[in-house]
């Protein structure tokens, strides 16, 4: 159970090295399949990752990156390797403790939206609500992220980016430890991939959200504190940026 | 309510049509289950409170005549409770707008008080008073139903050989008489035999019975042997021409209650099952692919923190409601048809009252059983989908691996457009649903064959008892048996065109602990009226010596061709007699054994005696034929072939009927239930692959082809299936009602199966009209917008 490790949010971004990480990564490798089948989707990967920092994933298509998002968020399990989680092994919890830290710590936000259908926008935010411990209102969630108006529509009844942004608001109505987004713009033209963004960046200011960004577009590196590229399931650079670039600033 | 119960809630809406096919399917296994279950409990329980309050006897005895001091010895053997002596008499009665003459059987009113035993209760009118008055007399509900008799009417009776008028002042009910039937009769006559009661006094003055008693009835003290108080009864009855007692289990009326039970208990359980079987596998299939459809959804719900366990609860929550829906329409549906079922019951079971009483713990069981049933059928779905690590229910299901038909391989593919090679490709590549879907079909047919191989048996039971057996007009019964020679006044009636001689005598059968009271038959050796048929079905030639008897009957003493059979003659001299069985015939309502006549004569130690006749009465002096009968006294009974037809027509068949058609109709929902529910089932697994076919230039009809044609592929293999799988329900159900009054032949016809592959085909054919508009329908962008 992390919920002893659950920290008071903080407006000062840590800087590494001082604090004990929020994710600590040695080895991790994820193999699908067997034998001939096997797929090599991370061939061991080492990284720390901090609270508040702003992180960047790149890499090509089928480099591993999604792979190595669930392992953090405890969707998968390795299949070597350490993964510390505010130094507590994810590999030993049981269903119940990986339920409760998915519940309680880590908001997702999926390239494919996975907004329930049959429930409209501040339901699908509701619905999370209800089973967390300290959420916010769905209404504020929704207007962090500039949906006030568009509340009681349906998923089918908004844009794509209307629902990414709905599904954003799912992640961090119940202020997350770690917002883990994997390719939060892939389906999304410029303008609309930046108010995501922003409403990402946001959280993570505001609320000190370690957030890890997915995306195969380089130049949305600028926006983070480091970026780390992926090929082929390794880890093949590390770039820290000293200043953030705000999201609006990117030219995309 | 919680978000996930709104998302059951709208996703239901969203299903509606299928949660209410498979609800359907599920109340109508229920609605059978509840009103079977009601009905027995209904029919038991009130003939339990009825046989109680209104003291039934336990043994019941006819004996010639003792006086009534014999009571006293009967009342002194050691476990009888209570012993009531009475006179009963069977007379010819005139009855006003009736041509032929009927019979009635007059109990004796005690000339003090109310009977010890077989109480009547007074439905109309009062009881005759006896004391003060004569010619008046009470009359059983049935028969005056049949004519309709009200207290003031007036008939007349021939009383030991004079014709007297009757006043009619009450009309009751006993429970000795639940079914009034004549002895010996499988069936009821109530237009030509009833049941009267008038003051002791009156009745055995007129038989100068005075001071006597020919029947008596019997209750025992509780723990008491009734096979010993039976022995006890006979030795003290035997020089008074004793006919020997019996119990319960012989009396004519109890029995026909409770094979009528029986044949319910037989309906109330298979056919249910089947249905609730079917339903639970529909509950299965649809909440399969409802999780199937849902994949995504579920993966997110556990990445974002729900537990297996609420989202394994959210999908059972989902077939609860299907089952909810289901008991609630199958509870409502079972009790008004129960309600209807039991109004028909008082035509032709007489109780003082008979309600429709819910039989709350088979409601409940029923319930459980179906709930538990879907939610097995759900559980293996639910399991799969929760253990599904969420990284992988993410990704979109593995592209199914397809090959090429295995009909393919035979090179006869190249008549089979591509759409109808799809189709196979489709069935094949899930074996496991494909035959699932084609049990279900064949489910579907198999349940329409049950109901009409009832009515078929029923018209096969009437056109065989009626055509094949009796070719009579009309069967005359003498008041005592008379010499042989009398056949030919019978023949100079005037309208009589043949008769034929018979001799019945009521005998006892013994095998083992088994006994069974009936009338033995002896018929001419090879008669042209009533016949003697066996299996195949020819008619028997009688033998000389040795006895032919209803399968049915040997089945029950567990005897067959070739073993004796030890009977016990219940008239005149009595004797015991070894006779050996030579044969069994078909019949198909009540039990009976034949005899060649003059075999029987023999037998009995009798001269050449006969019983009566039957006759062929030509119908253009119909009239003066009748005017005959009733102008002959010797003449006691007069039962017409074409009255008994009508009887059965509207008693037995009517009810089996009844329940013919109730279940015809639950079949063919059942039916359409599955067909559709199959229709649309794969109609959502194919919504994204035909939506692609669409969007590459397939025109609509050639996706709708294959779609159709995996429908069309399974009810052809179906079909065949579902028709041996019916005619084998068919026979299981009919030997479960089988009792010793009805049986059904198992008769299955061309139309039997015609209907059956009309409903399926015509099911098939409406789903697959609707999946095609469905189809039609499909957002071909949402459709592939869905695909990543
Ligand atoms: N469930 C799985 N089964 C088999 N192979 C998988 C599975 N998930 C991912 N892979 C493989 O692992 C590799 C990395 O995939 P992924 O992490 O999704 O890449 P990215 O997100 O960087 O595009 C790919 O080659 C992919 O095909
Ligand atoms: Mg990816």
């Amino acid at each position: 159970m992390p919920s002893d490790s659950h920290g008071s949010p903080s407006s000062v971004r840590s800087t590494r090295g001082k604090d004990e990480p929020v994710f600590h990564v040695r080895g991790l490798a994820r193999i699908y399949g067997e034998d001939t089948a096997a797929v090599t989707a991370l061939a061991g990967v080492d990284l720390d990752l901090f609270a508040g920092e702003l992180i960047v994933l790149l890499g090509a298509s089928g480099s591993g990156k999604s792979t190595l998002l669930n392992q953090l968020g405890g969707l998968d399990s390795p299949t070597h390797g350490t993964l510390l989680y505010r130094g507590e092994n994810l590999a030993d919890f049981d269903e119940k403790a990986l339920t409760s830290f998915r519940r309680d710590a880590v908001g997702f936000v999926f390239q494919a939206y996975n907004l329930i259908p049959s429930l409209t926008a501040r339901e699908n935010v509701a619905l999370i609500t209800e089973i967390c411990p300290a959420p916010m209102a769905p209404e504020d969630a929704l207007a962090l992220v500039g949906l006030s108006e568009r509340m009681d529509h349906f998923p089918a009844q908004l844009s794509g980016g209307e629902q990414q942004r709905v599904a954003i608001a799912r992640a961090i109505a119940k202020r997350p430890q770690v917002l883990l987004c994997d390719e939060p713009t892939g389906a999304l033209d410029v303008r609309t991939g930046i108010t995501v963004l922003e409403a990402i960046e946001r959280i993570n200011r505001d609320l000190g959200t370690l957030a890890v960004i997915i995306t195969h577009n380089a130049i949305l590196a600028d926006m983070a504190d480091r970026v780390f590229t992926l090929s082929d399931g390794r880890i093949v650079n590390i770039r820290e940026n000293q200043l953030r670039a705000p999201v609006s600033s990117l030219a995309w | 309510m919680s978000l996930l119960d709104r998302k059951l809630f709208r996703d239901l809406k969203a299903l509606k049509s299928q949660a209410i096919a498979v609800a359907l399917v599920m109340a109508c296994g229920l609605a059978m289950m509840i009103m079977t279950r009601s009905l027995i409990l209904s029919l038991a329980t009130t003939r339990d409170s009825y046989y109680e309050r209104f003291r039934f006897a336990e043994v019941f005895a006819r004996l010639k005549r003792a006086p009534n001091s014999v009571r006293e010895e009967l009342a002194a053997i050691p476990g009888v409770a209570r012993v009531q002596i009475s006179i009963a008499i069977q007379v010819t009665l005139d009855v006003p707008g009736l041509m032929e003459p009927a019979v009635g059987l007059i109990n004796s009113l005690p000339e003090r008080g109310e009977p010890v035993l077989n109480r009547l209760h007074v439905r109309a009118g009062r009881l005759p008073a006896g004391r003060t008055a004569v010619g008046e007399l009470a009359v059983g509900e049935a028969f005056a139903a049949a004519h309709q008799l009200k207290p003031g009417a007036t008939l007349s009776a021939v009383l030991n050989g004079t014709k007297q008028p009757f006043r009619v002042t009450g009309v009751v009910l006993s429970p000795e008489f639940v079914f009034e039937a004549p002895p010996g009769a499988a069936l009821p006559d109530n237009k030509t035999y009833g049941v009267f009661w008038m003051p002791y006094k009156e009745l055995a003055t007129a038989f100068q019975l005075y001071g006597a008693f020919n029947s008596v009835a019997i209750t025992l003290d509780p723990g008491a042997s009734e096979g010993a108080v039976i022995a006890a009864i006979n030795r003290i009855l035997a020089p008074y021409g004793g006919r020997g007692a019996y119990g319960r289990v012989d009396h004519p009326s109890h029995r026909r209650v409770d094979d009528e039970i029986r044949v319910l208990q037989g309906l109330s359980v298979a056919f249910p099952l089947v249905f609730l079987g079917v339903a639970a596998f529909m509950t299965n299939s649809v909440m399969s692919r409802q999780i199937a459809l849902q994949r995504e959804q579920i993966a997110m719900l556990k990445a974002c923190g729900f537990g297996n366990r609420q989202i394994g609860l959210h999908y059972f929550k989902f077939s609860l409601a299907i089952v909810v829906g289901g008991v609630a329409l199958g509870a409502v549906g079972g009790v008004i048809l129960g309600y209807r079922l039991v109004e028909m019951y008082h035509l032709f079971f007489r109780f003082p009252q008979l309600d429709f009483i819910l039989d709350g713990r088979v409601l409940l069981t029923a319930a459980s059983v179906s709930a538990l049933a879907a939610f097995t059928g759900v559980a293996g779905a639910v399991h799969r989908a929760v253990r599904l690590p969420p990284a992988e229910a993410m990704r979109p299901e593995a592209p199914a691996r397809y090959q090429p038909a295995l009909v393919e391989r035979l090179g006869i593919s190249r008549w089979f457009s591509p759409s109808f090679r799809m189709a196979l490709r489709n069935i094949q590549r899930r074996p496991v649903r494909s035959g699932l879907t084609c049990l279900a079909l064949a489910l579907a047919t198999a349940i329409l064959i049950v109901p009409n191989s009832f009515r078929d048996g029923i018209t096969y039971v009437i056109d065989f008892q009626w055509d094949i057996v009796q070719r009579q007009t009309v069967t005359l019964s003498l008041v005592e048996p008379g010499p042989a020679r009398a056949i030919a006044d019978f023949r100079h009636m005037p309208g009589v065109v043949w008769a034929e001689p018979f001799r019945f005598v009521p005998i006892e059968l013994k095998a083992g602990p088994i006994t069974r009271r009936l009338l033995l038959q002896g018929l001419p050796e090879r008669g042209t009226l009533s016949r003697v048929i066996d299996a195949y079905p020819q008619q028997f030639t009688l033998p000389p010596r040795g006895i032919i008897m209803s399968a049915k009957l040997a089945s029950v003493l567990q005897l067959s061709t070739g073993d004796s059979v030890n009977a016990r003659v219940l008239e005149g001299r009595e004797r015991e007699i070894t006779i050996p069985i030579v044969g069994l015939a078909e019949d198909f309502a009540g039990i009976a054994c034949y005899m060649e006549i003059h075999a029987l004569n023999r037998l009995l130690l009798e001269g050449d005696c006969i019983s009566g006749a039957h006759v062929v009465v030509d119908k253009a002096r119909w009239p003066q034929f009748l005017a005959g009968v009733k102008e002959t006294p010797r003449i006691a009974g007069c039962i017409i072939k074409d009255s008994l037809r009508e009887g059965f027509r509207k008693t037995t068949a009517e009810s089996i009927g009844l329940l013919q058609k109730i279940y015809m109709l639950f079949a063919t929902i059942v039916a359409f239930g599955i067909i559709y529910n199959s229709a649309r089932i794969s109609l959502s697994e194919r919504a994204r692959e035909l939506a692609t076919l669409r969007v590459l230039g397939f025109s609509r009809g050639e996706v709708g082809a294959v779609l159709v044609g995996e429908l069309v592929v399974l009810t052809l293999v179906a079909l065949p299936a579902g028709l041996i799988i019916g005619s084998a329900f068919a026979k299981g159900i009919l030997t479960a009602v089988n009792t010793e009054t009805v049986r059904l032949p198992l008769v299955l016809t061309a139309e039997n199966y015609a209907f059956a592959v009309l409903v399926v085909a015509s099911a098939s054919a409406v789903s697959a009209v609707f999946a095609a508009r469905k189809l039609a329908d499909i957002d071909l962008v949402s459709a592939l917008k869905a695909l990543d």
